[in-house]
């Protein structure tokens, strides 16, 4: 006997590739999203530092901008480079 | 003289008189006596009148013309008794033995004929009376001045001989002669009837030329269906002749009674006749036409007939306006005869408004039933209960049937509902203020909160609309999309109302639009305003708070979402917007975002096909990109899904890895986990024979590759090598079976089992149809945890707060339980579940035989 599958429905989650599980900021999930955001994923991106740190991407901002001097890693306290 | 006229008869007044004067009185007492008799036995001629005047003369003389009144009253009555009240009777004696349906024609005939008879002899009886009236004023006249007694004389004689003449035939009154009388009336009623009925159809005249016709103004329209009305006529006279021949023997209020009993009977026959089973059309406007046209015509004619109408109205014309001390005889004259038969119009419309409605509130359940067919039947019932303010009687009957028939282990928990959203729609018809659906809609809600599956069938009577999912044929649920519509179109409104009045006109009109409460609303439960009439709320208020619908709805969707291959979900988002709107924004975000997993899902995969488009040629074994599509989800979004560890054949399992590069390309830094359980498999198994095609899941797509290379496997090695625990892979295993794939033979032990793939047609000897039912469970298997295993799994951390609760204080309530969590679980996890919740919960510990339930207290158990 042979099986030809004919098509094959799978079901899979995303994840961002992070090593935390939620964002040091919002105390949020990566995986769900920022407090200002309806929908998780491309909506709401990850960035990461220079120092390796993940924050949701409007998260980190709105502590960027609040920074009247240069911003440092709300988790290291480094100076906050994004990753290239 | 005067001494002797004096009514008290002392008897000194007897020695005063000489003895020629009691010769005198003594010999025309006799005469008297003798001429009395002649008299009323009709054998004397007309000497015998003129003796009998100077007899009563003679002893008026004495003063002794009471005597004279009592004695020929006293023979009158003797003769009536012997002769014309049991020769009346005896004409209905032949029909004392008989039942009230056959008494036959000819009674008719029998009772005109005792009437002629009896009011002949009456007449005979009332002009003798006349002649000693006349005597005895003649009398009077010669010797008093006193004139005005002579009228009263008469008048009293004549009241005394009727008097006399009804107590004698109501003393000798045969029992069946009532339902004599009532069946005469009732077999004329239902002739003029049957004519009534026959002239209908040709009968164009609007109701008030009717009247006039009626009341005698022939003129108008002489012509108009002459014969009919001729036949209607007589029959009218004859009835008419009757009834008038038993008031003049004293039986006013018994045909009184007997025909309008008939009346009300024939009336009863009528409503029940056009009522009927039938609710699909509107039968008080011809019932109240038919009332117009036959009863009250008859009766019309009747008191018409008898001259009636006329001290009817005066009457009542009296008592209505006491002011209108002299109306103007025109006036009058218009108004008055119409009074009586007003009265009986009130009446009769009352009564039949009365019956239509007890006909249909016993038959209230089965309206409910097929509702929206039957609103002319609701309509019906509105306006008679409008009438007859019987809500009351309304409640109690359907709330005893609904707990007869409806509200019983036997009904399924969607019948209920749809039941339930069927009263909650034909009450509003009737009610819209909503009181008496809140009074029967207590118990539906109650009962309905005892069962288990009730939200579950809420929701899909929510939301499998007429959307077309596959399983619904004549789908319950459709009244209920089609409710969330209704909202969506009223929302605008709502919102407009609810909010806050800013301008004061607009609060002034809705002041000036304030109406009371109906009398019957029960003041403990809120006023109008709180009583909005809204299907969903009350719904939902049967499940308790709306993120409980609005969570196992989330359940129901990602099962449904699960299962789709194609990312078809139009019906779904339309879904997902309704209950947005009525549920509000935030609580269905998750469901939003999993619609949106699914859009982004069709996106992505459309994205890794082009992206594959240039691999390279496929290689043995391999599979094409093309046949793999998939649903990425966002899982922190999505309820709970069951994961079991499984492992694909190779070549599916790196398609599903190269899918995933391809993702995490893409997607950078997002990488893809899969589900390797979850998904649909479409397959097809080659034979040397045949080919067959199934849809099945991963798992079992797992299982039957794995035949592929080995026809025979152990329970053991198989589970080992697609990494499943034995007895999940029993249960995948009996779908193979019973589609003749595999076959089990026995071995030493259960783990040892053999399975053989069956390799063509003629070694499979199965019997088709005993398996199917296993194919059946195996259906119902559901990749998302169901909502009371959650719970479970969230309750079972309070489990251990509730044994320690009940070692220290014995026995608790459910509410004291309640209320202790919530003082004492304030920390990480806060307890934040219902009363419902908690209830569901504890019997479940108690049916593990943990705790027992006794007299509404939860217990150890010892």
């Amino acid at each position: 006997m042979k099986v030809k599958i004919l098509r094959w429905h799978a079901v899979a989650s995303w994840t961002w590739d992070a090593q935390d599980e939620t964002c040091g900021i919002c105390r949020m999930a990566f995986d769900g999203c920022c407090p200002d955001c309806k929908l998780p994923g491309d909506d709401c991106p990850l960035i990461w530092g220079a120092c390796n740190h993940a924050f949701h991407l409007h998260c980190i901002l709105k502590w960027v901008n609040s920074q009247t001097s240069q911003a440092h890693c709300p988790m290291c306290r480094r100076e906050w480079q994004f990753k290239e | 003289m005067e001494a002797l006229g004096s009514s008290d008869c002392n008897l000194e007044i007897l020695e005063t008189l000489s003895d020629d004067a009691i010769q005198e009185i003594t010999e025309s007492y006799d005469g008297f006596f003798t001429t009395v008799e002649s008299l009323i036995s009709g054998t004397g001629d007309s000497s015998v009148e003129d003796e009998f005047v100077s007899q009563v003369y003679c002893l008026c003389k004495y003063g002794l013309d009471s005597l004279v009144r009592d004695h020929f009253l006293r023979s009158l009555e003797q003769a009536f008794e012997k002769g014309g009240a049991s020769s009346f009777w005896q004409h209905f004696d032949a029909y004392s033995e008989k039942k009230l349906t056959n008494y036959g024609e000819e009674i008719q005939v029998v009772l005109c004929k005792a009437l002629e008879e009896i009011s002949v002899e009456k007449q005979y009886h009332e002009k003798c009376l006349s002649i000693v009236v006349h005597a005895l004023q003649s009398y009077k006249e010669q010797s008093s001045v006193d004139r005005q007694t002579s009228d009263t004389e008469r008048v009293h004689l004549f009241s005394r001989f009727q008097s006399m003449l009804s107590s004698t035939l109501m003393t000798t009154l045969p029992q069946h002669f009532p339902e004599i009388l009532h069946w005469y009336f009732k077999e004329r009623l239902e002739e003029l009837s049957a004519i009534m009925d026959g002239e209908q159809e040709d009968d164009c005249m609007d109701l008030d030329e009717k009247l006039r016709y009626k009341n005698g103004e022939m003129d108008v329209d002489e012509g108009y269906s002459q014969g009919k009305r001729l036949g209607h006529d007589k029959l009218v006279k004859n009835i008419g002749k009757v009834v008038r021949d038993l008031r003049s023997i004293g039986f006013t209020s018994m045909a009184e009674n007997a025909y309008a009993s008939a009346i009300f009977l024939l009336l009863k026959a009528k409503v029940h006749d056009l009522a009927g089973d039938d609710y699909r059309t509107s039968v008080l406007e011809s019932i109240k036409e038919w009332i117009q046209t036959v009863p009250l015509q008859f009766l019309n004619a009747l008191l018409s007939y008898l001259g009636d109408s006329v001290s009817y109205g005066t009457t009542s014309s009296d008592l209505t306006s006491p002011l209108a001390c002299c109306p103007s005889p025109s006036f009058s004259k218009v108004v008055t005869p119409s009074e009586g038969i007003v009265r009986w119009k009130l009446r009769l419309e009352y009564f039949a408004y009365e019956t239509l409605q007890d006909l249909r509130i016993a038959k209230l359940f089965e309206i409910i039933v097929d509702y929206p067919e039957s609103s002319p039947a609701i309509e019906d019932l509105k306006q008679c209960l409008e009438y007859t303010g019987q809500h009351s009687k309304l409640v109690e009957s359907f709330i005893s049937s609904l707990k007869y028939r409806l509200l019983t282990a036997g009904a399924s928990t969607n019948d209920i509902l749809h039941q339930y959203v069927s009263t909650i729609k034909a009450l509003r018809a009737i009610d819209p203020a909503g009181v008496f659906l809140e009074a029967v809609g207590e118990p539906i809600r109650d009962y309905l909160r005892g069962r288990k599956d009730t939200i579950k069938c809420i929701v899909t009577m929510l939301t499998d609309g007429s959307g077309g999912n596959a399983n619904g044929s004549g789908n319950p649920g459709d009244s209920l999309l089609e409710e969330l519509m209704r909202d969506e179109e009223n929302q605008e409104n709502v919102g407009f109302d609810d909010d806050f009045h800013t301008d004061d006109k607009q609060a002034w009109l809705n002041a000036s639009r304030w109406e009371p409460d109906p009398v019957e609303a029960d003041p403990l439960k809120g006023s109008l305003s709180q009583r909005k009439v809204d299907i969903l709320g009350m719904l939902v208020d049967i499940i308790g708070s709306k993120e409980q619908l609005v969570n196992e709805y989330r359940v129901m969707l990602a099962e449904k979402l699960l299962n789709k291959t194609d990312y078809d979900i139009d019906t779904e988002i339309r879904t997902v917007e309704l209950l947005k709107i009525h549920f509000g924004e935030a609580s269905m975000q998750r469901c939003e975002i999993m619609l949106n997993d699914l859009i982004d899902s069709k996106r992505v995969n459309t994205n890794i096909k082009k992206a594959s488009q240039t691999g390279a040629e496929l290689r043995e074994n391999e599979l094409s990109v093309d046949t793999l599509t998939s649903t990425i989800l966002s899982t922190n979004f999505w309820p709970p899904i069951q994961d079991e560890p499984l492992e694909l054949p190779g070549p599916i399992d790196k398609l599903l890895s190269d899918y995933a590069n391809r993702y995490h390309e893409i997607k950078t830094p997002r990488k893809l986990l899969w589900k390797k359980n979850l998904g649909t498999v479409k397959l097809e198994l080659q034979f040397e024979d045949r080919a067959l095609q199934f849809t099945v899941s991963p798992t079992h797509a797992a299982i039957i590759m794995q035949f592929q290379e080995k026809k025979s496997w152990t329970y053991k090695d198989l589970a080992a090598v697609i990494g499943i625990p034995i007895d999940a892979l029993n249960r995948r295993v009996n779908f193979w079976i019973s589609k003749g794939v595999l076959k089990e033979s026995t071995g030493a032990n259960s783990d040892s089992n053999v399975l053989t793939l069956v390799e063509s047609i003629t070694d499979s000897g199965k019997n088709e149809g005993e398996e199917e039912l296993l194919t059946g469970e195996e259906e119902s298997e559901t990749s998302i945890a169901s909502v009371e295993d959650q719970l479970h799994k969230e309750m079972t951390i309070y489990e251990k707060f509730i044994m320690g609760m009940l070692t220290n204080f014995g026995g608790m309530a459910l509410e004291r339980i309640h209320n202790t969590l919530k003082m004492f679980c304030v920390a990480d996890p806060s307890y934040d579940k219902s009363l419902q919740q908690l209830q569901s919960f504890l019997s479940g510990l108690v049916s593990e035989e943990k705790l027992e339930f006794r007299d509404g207290m939860y217990l150890l158990k010892k």
